[in-house]
């Protein structure tokens, strides 16, 4: 009996590969599995090559999962454009439309080539079955659940759901291919069975991918005002919102271009409402300016950058964890705005309300890092009980305070002062990206200059303090750690796990607050340890050379970063830790 | 006329920076008259500017203000007329700031028709960085970074906005402080978006035609042409005349305005808002659950 299944599918654009997984997905979570879905293109909009990759668990799924216990290929050359995102290993199930031949010897180095290989004339079944060969991939379903143990109804219920619309002829064929799989599956029993464990009972769950929750969580928080521009793979999250927020009272822009869209969030928030902008790389290198302006005339502005390869157009389809310079500096001038990163498409609805409050707390831009895997990826949420969260307000000035000469800028201990926006009446003041005096008089004084500049740093101060903003795992004198953030703390998270059940003196960290530093959540951790890495998805390694700005890193601790779009797996993060406990003293 | 706002209720104690002799004293001071005209108090009105001499006037009025950065004033007034649609939204600034660096977002707010009246102080130079050639700019205008004259033909801001789709087109000069100030309260009056072409001299930089003394003698009210502002293609005809002849005056009224975008999108809104209400705490029961 097996407990977690990773299974991998890849064909080209019609071939119906995503669209089956997500029958797969919805089976699964209506039979109580935790399960998870990412998907993978090129960047063709129709056609091309599509992947994706379904891990189901009994228990709680943190990452997509490494090496495919069941490979799908619809065609080899398809299969093989996803390189690093479908590895195969020894003890993969590959299976293959017939048709397509058996694997071509390079298919994998003779070490990972796949034991067993099945062919399954998938068109042909198809036809035979449905009366269509489009039909093919709910064969492919069919016969996984035969090999597997998936329980049919769940499947039958998707099929359902896909299918009701189109027609009861369509649901009956669909029905005759399901079943025609799962006959292939018992006709040809896998040389190494494995049934999956069910779940001891089914609770009610949501799925969704992380830019609808995002969405969401902005709705949620009390967003009013979202101004973006489309670009992958962030662009959902202006459709959602779109199409909900003025059934909450709120007004979305499509705007012309990038800076247009941040422009008119900041004019929105200069207006007194809560505000959003979501981008990806290229548009945060468009919106950096606008940036200023918003830290500067310390207006509340929340913008979500859901990271792809870069630098440029890079790989627009794919993640990266390459944004995290950009996000902390990317500005002239000295300039201090947070950085949040949800590490889960659950998390996500977490860290976003934290964005709102954060920015509407501090006045602020806040920047939410989410990266293409967890934006587009569907995973099962447990129900979040949204009365646990408290939502923040800014502070705008009392009655007394706009009679008696208002002050927007006005020197207070915490740094934050009222704010208050058109159409209150004595609160009239001028806003700005020009320095200015407390009243918002501009001034071109060094004096004044400092001091604004001392008030803007000092009420972001509070943040160091936020160790809730960091999850950290295991005993605290542990010697060896594991740092990680974004999409690759799920790999992190399960390599922890692993690594401790093997006895290794391990603790984890995983900090939701990237930027500004919290030196002393960082200074505590790090205190007595002698090794261990930060992992994570880029070329630089950019949160390790962050923390090395502002915390003495130990000298053990090295970064294991690689370029995107070739996501860790949980046994080489485990591995590259026990090679790292092997210098503990 | 509302009496109980004077034109000196719009006015800020900060002095102005400009230039003694600059333009934009007079575009101020009429600006002030026409905002008493109309009458709204200061704390409804959010006035919006880019960067540039001009696009410091925010801050010598009593309305809340928002200097932001070079080129952005009209997305980020639409944003603020889009979040509080009962504000009055105003927007200036200078002939680069609008038709240089930020000309790409002309159209788009012109298109879109939010309510917002734009003011550009046109000089055809730019003055804040110290004399260089501008967008409207005079082909063969020498300028420090044009030493031996321009060779690119200027931008016509009063036809292309015409051409964008604008429904309340005019142009002014300080020249003639009643008419600018009449021509601002029209905008002001115009619903939806309205754009005044201001020939404000730059005393330091430009052009000796390009002086009030200038103006005065070169003037020609449209009025007295005869032109009929409901007619576009004589509108757009007069306008090809830019940089040649100074026309002041309303060139274009579209004679029944179109619903506003932040109309629309108020309709929009109630529409959708009818029957449950939705609190935002069950936003996630929008989500397939199984």
């Amino acid at each position: 009996m097996i407990e977690d299944l990773v299974v991998g599918l890849a064909g080209s654009g019609g071939d119906g590969v995503v669209s089956a997984g997500e029958s797969l997905l919805a089976a699964a979570s209506a039979q109580g599995f935790h399960a998870l879905m990412t998907k993978s293109f090129g960047s063709q909009i129709r056609g091309g090559e599509s992947s994706c990759r379904v891990r189901l668990s009994t228990r709680k799924v943190l990452n997509p999962g490494g090496v495919l216990d069941v490979a799908v290929a619809l065609n080899w050359e398809d299969f093989r454009r996803f390189g690093a995102e479908l590895p195969v290993g020894p003890e993969t199930v590959l299976i293959h439309e017939a048709k397509a031949g058996p694997p071509p010897a390079d298919f994998a180095p003779a070490d990972r080539m796949p034991r067993e290989v099945i062919g399954v004339p998938l068109a042909e079944l198809a036809k035979a079955s449905a009366g269509t060969d489009r039909a093919k991939m709910t064969v492919v379903l069919g016969a996984l659940a035969g090999w597997f143990g998936l329980p049919r109804d769940g499947l039958d219920r998707g099929l359902q759901k896909k299918f009701a619309q189109k027609g009861e002829g369509l649901l009956e064929a669909n029905r005759k291919a399901l079943a025609r799989g799962v006959a292939f599956a018992v006709e040809h029993p896998l040389i190494s069975p494995r049934t999956l464990t069910l779940p001891i009972r089914a609770s009610p769950k949501m799925i969704c991918d992380g830019n609808e929750m995002c969405a969401s969580a902005a709705i949620f928080s009390g967003c009013e005002f979202f101004g973006g521009y489309p670009i992958t793979p962030s662009t959902e999250v202006m459709q959602i919102l779109a199409r909900e927020l003025p059934r909450y009272g709120g007004v979305v822009l499509q705007a012309e271009d990038e800076i247009s869209g941040v422009g008119a969030a900041v004019g929105a928030s200069f207006a007194g409402k809560k505000s959003m902008t979501a981008t990806s790389g290229p548009g945060m290198s468009l919106k950096t300016e606008v940036l200023g302006l918003a830290s500067l005339a310390e207006l509340p502005l929340v913008l979500l950058d859901v990271q792809r390869g870069g630098p440029s157009t890079g790989i627009p389809t794919k993640p990266e964890q390459s944004d995290l310079f950009a996000a902390a500096f990317s500005a002239h001038g000295d300039v201090l705005r947070p950085v949040l990163a949800p590490t889960s498409v659950e998390d996500t609805f977490r860290v976003t309300v934290e964005a709102f409050n954060l920015a509407e707390r501090y006045q602020t831009p806040v920047m939410i890092l989410s990266d293409q895997e967890i934006a587009q990826r569907k995973e099962t949420v447990d129900p979040i009980d949204v009365s646990r969260f408290e939502l923040v307000e800014r502070i705008r000035p009392t009655p007394e305070q706009l009679a008696a000469g208002y002050q927007r800028f006005s020197a207070t201990p915490s740094g934050v002062s009222p704010i208050s926006h058109p159409g209150m009446e004595g609160g009239n003041y001028l806003a700005a990206g020009i320095e200015h005096d407390v009243r918002g008089a501009p001034t071109a004084s060094g004096a004044v200059h400092a001091a604004m500049n001392e008030k803007r740093f000092r009420k972001l101060a509070p943040l160091q303090e936020r160790a809730d903003l960091f999850e950290i795992q295991g005993a605290a004198n542990a010697p060896l750690v594991l740092v990680s953030w974004g999409s690759s703390a799920g790999v992190a998270r399960e390599a922890f796990a692993l690594a401790r059940a093997r006895r290794l003196p391990v603790k984890l960290l995983v900090p939701t607050l990237l930027y500004p530093v919290a030196e002393p959540v960082f200074r505590t951790f790090f205190a007595g340890v002698q090794a261990g890495l930060v992992l994570e998805l880029s070329h630089q390694g950019q949160l390790y050379r962050l923390l090395r700005m502002f915390v003495d890193v130990p000298r053990g601790v090295t970064s294991f970063a690689r370029s995107g779009a070739q996501p860790f797996r949980v046994d080489e993060v485990v591995q590259r830790l026990a090679q790292a406990a092997e210098t503990l003293r | 006329m509302n009496t109980l706002l004077a034109p000196n209720d719009y006015k800020s104690p900060l002095k102005p920076i400009w230039c003694p002799g600059c333009g934009d004293y007079g575009v101020v001071q009429a600006l002030y008259r026409a905002l008493s005209a109309v009458g709204r108090p200061p704390h409804e009105i959010a006035f919006i500017s880019g960067i540039g001499c001009s696009s410091r006037i925010p801050g010598y009025t009593t309305a809340y203000g928002f200097n932001t950065v070079h080129g952005r004033a009209l997305p980020i007034a639409q944003g603020v007329k889009l979040a509080r649609p009962e504000l009055l939204v105003i927007v200036a600034g200078g002939d680069g700031d609008g038709f240089s660096i930020g000309g790409g977002h002309v159209p788009h707010a012109i298109r879109r028709n939010v309510d917002l009246t734009y003011l550009v102080m046109d000089n055809q130079v730019y003055g804040l960085t110290k004399g260089q050639l501008s967008p409207t700019s005079p082909r063969g205008l020498k300028t420090v970074t044009s030493p031996m004259g321009s060779l690119e033909q200027p931008i016509n801001p009063l036809l292309t906005v015409l051409a964008y789709g604008a429904g309340f087109v005019a142009q002014a000069t300080p020249a003639d402080m009643p008419g600018m100030t009449a021509l601002i309260e029209e905008a002001i009056r115009y619903p939806g978006f309205s754009f005044v072409n201001i020939q404000s001299p730059c005393i330091t930089f430009g052009e000796e035609e390009q002086q009030l003394k200038a103006h005065k003698a070169r003037m020609k009210p449209l009025a007295s042409l005869g032109h009929d502002p409901a007619n576009q293609l004589a509108a757009l005809d007069l306008a090809r005349a830019y940089g040649t002849e100074l026309y002041t005056g309303v060139f274009f009224r579209n004679p029944s305005p179109p619903p506003t975008y932040d109309v629309l999108v108020r309709e929009r809104q109630v529409e959708l808002q009818r029957g449950e209400p939705r609190p935002r705490s069950r936003v996630l029961d929008n989500f397939p659950r199984s």
